[in-house]
């Protein structure tokens, strides 16, 4: 059990805090905007909480808090002109915002350490940690797409027109979901500041933005399901195909080229299609059956 | 009665007059129609009406208040719907799912309680499935109520985006060419739905191509072209008229 552990604990944390990650990226797909701001807002939370902890002293439970506050007022100000775009172009500035929280990480040095990084970060956080808040952003995510907000964000993403046709203030509800994404992305920050005794600034750079947004087009961008196998198998994959040693990168991607081709909803959404699918010709199927009951 | 009152409505692209002095009413209880020959200006009238387009100067009155300045999703919150010339579903969701988000507008468990699932919440979309049901019953598709709504039948696919509209329980429904390309019998179906909503007492705005529709429907109607409205009435009378003639087939001298 603990030679378990020693193999596949770190991993098991590195699925966690990516799985938060991944849903900070999921919630602003899920409400129609093409954000890739995820790692931008990731770097806010973790180097808040690590400088707060490592030059202020400051207790690493109020440094998650600021964290968190801090992810949700940049994502706040960030929507704010990103609801004047759509689409690519909301991707593009998104992108532009990681690549200026990378550079002012890098360059003021005084304040985050510069190139050399962020060092001395007490780790307090351990696996329960992150599983209780892993568990706790799964619930969230699960719960507000069987509500209201689902449904609205639903509609959004899918035709701004009809929302907007029904009554739904669109800037309000991206709003609501860049708020949760950068809530999320600070709370996971925090945690893997909290967890590694490090930061680095390139860290939470342009490959970090990749891999959150595969998380989520590989597993799916629709059911709850989609970023938690997104996730499992893109960490997983990597070590279970060890024994290739320099080709599981060529693994990967042939991997994450397949899935975009023939499953292009992702993994999990296609299999949940797929039930669907069984159901309803298993529902109507039995009403042909009792139809013809009925004849006879 | 509350309904919808254009007052001299104006729209200008830059020097294109879009719509010029539009004047018109759609009072409750009764269908209302808006002809035009293509490029009339049509669609210009339903976007600055529901709020796609900021209009030049004129006024829009529904009931009481006046929604000329108003946000789109104000003016839906108001209680106009609509539905949409290219038929606009959210094809991979289950009938259900697509009237469901038509109750937007009548579904107020706060942001907290929505997102954490408190029972408020988890009722309220308890209520809004059974009333979605309750109304596609009344639509006569209860059969087929969880299928995906892409892959449904034109005529089907139409009566779920009425249904949409109808969940909001609007005052007033427009409904841009509901008809184009439809069979007869789904258009003689669709005729039975659009009469019943008038009958609740909403106001209809047909807009619309297929004349023999309209002037089986309508009590009244307001034909335009270039941005001008050139004839109104009742639909009899209207499509006697040489003016409305001349705007659609050309005149005598150009044949």
């Amino acid at each position: 059990m603990n030679n378990l552990y020693a193999n596949w604990g770190p991993i098991l944390d590195l699925y966690l805090l990516h799985l938060g990650f991944a849903f900070s990226q999921y919630i602003v797909l899920r409400a129609g905007v093409f954000s890739l701001a995820t790692a931008g807002l990731a770097a806010v939370g973790a180097y808040a909480a690590g400088i707060l902890a490592v030059k202020h002293a400051v207790d690493p439970s109020i440094g998650i808090v600021v964290a968190v506050v801090l992810g949700v007022a940049t994502a706040l100000v960030l929507s704010w002109p990103l609801a004047r775009l759509r689409g690519v172009y909301q991707a593009i500035a998104t992108v532009a915002f990681v690549q200026i929280v990378v550079s002012v990480n890098i360059y003021a040095e005084g304040l985050t350490g510069g190139a050399m990084g962020l060092n001395n970060i007490p780790k307090v956080i351990g696996t329960w940690h992150l599983l209780v808040a892993a568990v706790a952003v799964t619930y969230l995510i699960w719960a507000l797409n069987r509500t209201r907000l689902g449904r609205t964000f639903e509609a959004i993403h899918e035709n701004e027109a009809v929302a907007v046709s029904l009554g739904v203030p669109i800037a309000r509800y991206q709003a609501l979901a860049f708020a949760l994404s950068g809530g999320i992305a600070g709370l996971f920050g925090a945690l893997e500041a909290f967890h590694s005794y490090a930061l680095d600034p390139n860290l939470f750079g342009f490959g970090f933005l990749i891999a959150v947004l595969s998380y989520v087009v590989f597993g799916g961008r629709k059911s709850v399901l989609g970023p938690l196998v997104g996730t499992a198998v893109l960490i997983l994959l990597p070590e279970l195909a060890r024994p290739l040693a320099e080709n599981r990168i060529l693994v990967y991607g042939m991997l994450l080229i397949l899935v975009i081709n023939f499953m292009p909803r992702g993994i999990a959404d296609t299999a949940l299609d797929a039930l669907r699918r069984r159901r309803l010709a298993r529902m109507g199927g039995e009403a042909a059956q009792s139809a013809k009951a009925a004849r006879s | 009665m509350s309904g919808l009152i254009l007052d001299k409505l104006c729209k200008r692209f830059g020097g294109v007059i879009a719509a010029d002095d539009v004047d018109m009413e759609v009072p409750a209880g009764r269908i209302t129609g808006l002809i035009g020959p293509n490029g009339a200006g049509k669609t210009t009238i339903v976007n600055l009406v529901t709020g796609m387009l900021p209009v030049t100067s004129g006024r829009i009155l529904f009931g009481d208040r006046d929604l000329t300045h108003a946000a789109a999703h104000e003016i839906a919150r108001a209680g106009l719907a609509r539905t949409f010339q290219n038929i606009r579903l959210l094809p991979e969701a289950s009938i259900v799912e697509n009237v469901m988000i038509g109750y937007h507008r009548h579904e107020t468990s706060s942001v907290l309680s929505a997102l954490l699932r408190l029972p408020s919440a988890a009722r309220e979309t308890r209520e809004t499935e059974e009333k979605a049901r309750a109304l596609i019953d009344r639509f006569g598709m209860t059969a087929i109520a969880d299928y995906p709504a892409g892959g449904l039948s034109y005529g089907h696919q139409r009566r779920v985006e009425v249904m949409r509209a109808l969940a909001s329980d609007p005052k007033l429904i427009l409904l841009d060419e509901p008809v184009a390309g439809m069979n007869d019998v789904e258009s003689d179906e669709l005729a039975t739905v659009i009469r019943g909503l008038a009958a609740e007492g909403r106001a209809i705005l047909l807009i619309e191509h297929d004349m023999r529709f309209v002037s089986r429907l309508c009590e009244h109607i307001y034909v335009l072209d270039g941005g001008r409205l050139i004839a109104q009435g009742a639909p009899r009378d209207v499509l006697a008229d040489p003016v409305v003639i001349e705007a659609y087939l050309g005149s005598a001298q150009d044949a």
